[in-house]
């Protein structure tokens, strides 16, 4: 069983500490992603592993061995560096760099050996470059030059792999096929791989931990689903996101917004009810906030994307149970918040028996002199699922003076325009 | 491709680069038995190598005839010497050019790049001009010592200005080699200014001539080239690892630190000798590197001993040029090997059209 724990370590550059008492520990057969900001220390943390920067307090242990006690040559034999890119700027085969790999076996009087060959080409098999070991390196394209990093990694034979980034300058394809690899050597072998990301959402899919770094101590750490979510991230990257389980992948996936809620606080008078839902409501939502408006909604199925929407962009909502009609009891709430709007949006939204109240809502809202825009990008005709209630519904909307609009954008126009007016 | 094509192909190239190095040193023996022919003084061929023979132990019982004492004085204590010298300074130039490109990984490098030509003039030059004497086991080597010992002392200053607390970085070394190399040029100049007839003397050395070496001067250089060129081999392959740069070798088990240290010594070790009797010849140890890369490839497991031999084989060519073209007198070889060297690299980049020399 290899255990890789690293201790209560501080790093320095000069007099600059750049890690600050990191402690964990990683067992074979586990991706364990490092995740931070620029500068939080993820690289440090890799060259106090590699044995390349020894830290001032604390040490790493492998297998309860110290690393800063034995020799450079044994630890390459233990632990194996892929970099973030390869400048290649010789003649060498790709063959001779991966051979490379062998040199803490292979004493100084000696060459490489028929053994040495071999796992040079099991390995190269593994990463699919066997078929151009005889190639110049520098000839290679990115992805094949990374292949051949991991493969000449892969023949020192180690127990801890460290990757810095090693997917940065791929393009997507490669990305994958490089963390398919990863994860297939990791769990085949028994390794323990620790690698930098920046990309949340492969770290989210390819690791089994993950370790948040926050100005070079320890933000968060455990299981990749635990660690990775929109709290935590906002809390270490200052960025809003939305952290979901993909239904297909059924990993986390990342998706950073582009407005940050703590720089533009969202207006209290100029309050804009959305009806909506089904996800037609959720754009709208992000560009009110966006232009400083405040947004509510109303009323929401649990499991509409609106309401998700609307809970990661902290929108006030009257929520539903999922596939129950709207009670009367949250109609009324919904009217309360009405009653605080000064404007109040129809989505294109289907209407059918379960949320018919919310059109009643808005002809509650026209009546009580409240100024109702209709997003309307299809036609009610096709969306009415209600035997023409909901038609009825948006005839009379439109007679008692509601705005008929066919894009979100116009109706931010619209609003903008009420804004400036009053 | 299977394993065992895989192998055949790993260890033809073994073989192959066994047949380079049998093919480069029969040329070398070819052009040492070349280059001891041509002389002012006409001696048959026949003649020369039957007075090498003669004095050959054992081998020299089974030729017999006589031969004037002073064809073999000229065979045996003008040219043999100098064309052997020729020999040792261009596998220490050609070797301490590969190290120093490959330890900077810097195409540009050669040997003299830490300013040891610098330190050995300063020394040459305070040699010659104020006549300081020196003497070694009774002989009187003023020059070659004073270049010698004033060559370690530079490079030791500049590798001690550029040390930081975690090691030696290269780029620093390079820049402090530049700023030194600057700075004792400069010394030399003012020496050579108040010099006056010594001027002369000193401005033939500084273009590197082979016309003084001497038994005495090949014996006080071959140790330390033989030596160092054994050291810098037995690291060979380490030297290929830290082409993929110094982190990277380090992951990889190289001793970084230890092997610059190591590294440096020889090759300064080796420079130094070979400049202290030979004076500054330039573009050998520049330029034989990148042409034996683009012949054998960047393995320096090969690449060393290659550059080795071409390194002796056209310092010989050069310096045989060099006595023989303005006849009676002679032309400095570091002016010969400038002046073939230059065109014929430039002629090898241009017929590569990859832009990657290195």
């Amino acid at each position: 069983m290899v255990t890789l724990r690293i201790s209560g370590i501080d790093c320095y550059y000069g007099s600059i500490k750049a890690l600050d008492n990191v402690t964990f520990s990683a067992r074979e057969g586990e991706v364990v992603g490092i995740l931070g900001p620029n500068g939080s220390g993820k690289t440090t943390l890799l060259r106090a592993v590699s044995r390349t920067l020894k830290p001032r307090v604390g040490t790493v242990f492998l297998d309860d061995i110290n690393i800063y006690d034995i020799k450079s040559r044994e630890v390459a034999k233990k632990v194996a560096v892929v970099p973030q890119e390869t400048t290649a700027t010789f003649d060498f085969t790709a063959l001779d760099i991966v051979l490379m790999g062998r040199n803490p076996y292979i004493d100084r009087f000696r060459m490489e050996s028929r053994e040495d060959l071999a796992i040079a080409k099991r390995v190269m098999e593994l990463t699919h470059t066997w078929h151009f070991a005889e190639r110049p390196v520098n000839e290679l394209s990115g992805g094949e030059k990374q292949l051949v990093a991991i493969a000449r990694a892969l023949t020192q034979e180690p127990k801890v792999l460290l990757l810095d980034e090693p997917t940065t300058h791929l393009d997507i394809s490669h990305q994958i096929e490089i963390m398919d690899l990863l994860r297939k050597v990791c769990k085949e072998k028994k390794l323990v791989v620790l690698a930098v990301f920046h990309d949340f959402n492969l770290a989210a899919r390819y690791c089994d931990s993950v370790m948040l770094l926050s100005n070079g101590s320890v933000f968060s750490i455990g299981l990749t689903g635990e660690v990775l979510n929109g709290e935590n991230i906002k809390r270490v990257f200052h960025v809003e996101m939305i952290v979901r389980r993909h239904p297909i992948t059924d990993s986390l996936y990342v998706i950073p917004l582009s407005i940050s809620r703590s720089k533009i606080a969202p207006s209290k008078d100029m309050i804009v009810h959305m009806i909506c839902g089904h996800g037609a409501g959720a754009p709208l939502m992000k560009l009110l906030l966006e232009h400083g408006y405040g947004v509510t909604a109303g009323v929401l199925s649990t499991l509409d994307p609106d309401h998700d929407a609307a809970c990661t962009l902290d929108i006030p909502a009257v929520s539903e149970a999922p596939f129950s009609p709207i009670t009367e009891e949250n109609h009324k709430a919904n009217l309360a918040m009405i009653d605080g709007a000064k404007v109040i949006v129809v989505s294109n939204v289907p209407f059918g028996y379960g949320n018919l109240k919310n059109l009643e809502a808005a002809k509650a809202a026209l009546e009580r002199g409240k100024t109702t825009v209709i997003v309307e990008e299809t036609p009610i005709q096709q969306r009415d699922f209600t035997n023409g209630k909901a038609q009825g519904l948006f005839k009379e909307l439109k007679s008692k003076g509601a705005i008929t609009v066919e894009s979100c954008k116009e109706a931010l126009s619209i609003i903008k325009a009420l804004k400036n007016s009053a | 491709m299977n394993l065992s094509e895989a192998e055949a192909a790993y260890f033809k190239r073994l073989a192959r680069w066994k047949i380079i190095v049998i093919l480069l040193t029969l040329t070398l023996i070819l052009t040492i038995t070349f280059a001891v022919t041509i002389g002012p003084m006409h001696i048959p061929p026949l003649d020369t190598y039957k007075i090498i023979i003669k004095n050959i132990p054992f081998l020299g019982d089974l030729v017999g005839g006589e031969s004037s004492s002073i064809e073999e004085v000229v065979v045996l204590q003008v040219r043999l010497p100098r064309v052997l010298a020729a020999a040792i300074v261009g596998i220490a130039l050609a070797v301490a050019g590969v190290v120093l490109q490959g330890l900077l990984r810097n195409p540009m490098a050669d040997p003299y790049i830490i300013s040891i030509s610098a330190g050995a003039s300063l020394g040459a030059s305070l040699a010659i001009t104020f006549g300081i004497g020196l003497s070694f086991f009774g002989f009187l080597y003023s020059v070659p010592l004073m270049a010698f010992v004033i060559a370690l002392g530079t490079v030791l200053l500049v590798y001690s200005i550029a040390r930081t607390g975690q090691g030696v970085p290269m780029l620093t070394l390079l820049l402090v080699g530049i700023a030194v190399n600057s700075f004792l040029l400069a010394i030399t100049a003012v020496i050579r200014w108040v010099s006056g007839e010594a001027m002369y003397l000193i401005m033939a050395w500084m273009f590197g001539s082979l016309v003084i070496c001497n038994w005495n001067y090949v014996g006080l250089a071959l140790p330390f080239i033989i030596i160092g060129v054994a050291v810098i081999y037995v690291f060979a392959r380490d030297l290929n690892i830290i082409l993929l740069g110094e982190e990277q070798a380090r992951h990889l088990g190289v001793d970084i630190e230890m092997l610059k240290r190591i590294m440096l010594a020889s090759a300064t070790l080796i420079t130094a000798a070979a400049v202290s009797i030979s004076g500054i010849i330039g573009f050998i140890g520049l330029i034989i590197p990148h042409i034996a890369r683009i012949l054998v490839g960047p393995d320096h497991r090969i690449l060393i001993p290659s550059s080795a031999l071409a390194g002796a084989i056209v310092l010989i060519l050069c310096d045989t040029i060099a006595r023989t073209i303005v006849r009676p007198a002679e032309l400095p070889v570091g002016i010969i090997t400038a002046l073939l060297g230059c065109p014929f690299f430039v002629y090898l980049i241009r017929k590569r059209k990859r832009s990657v020399i290195w």
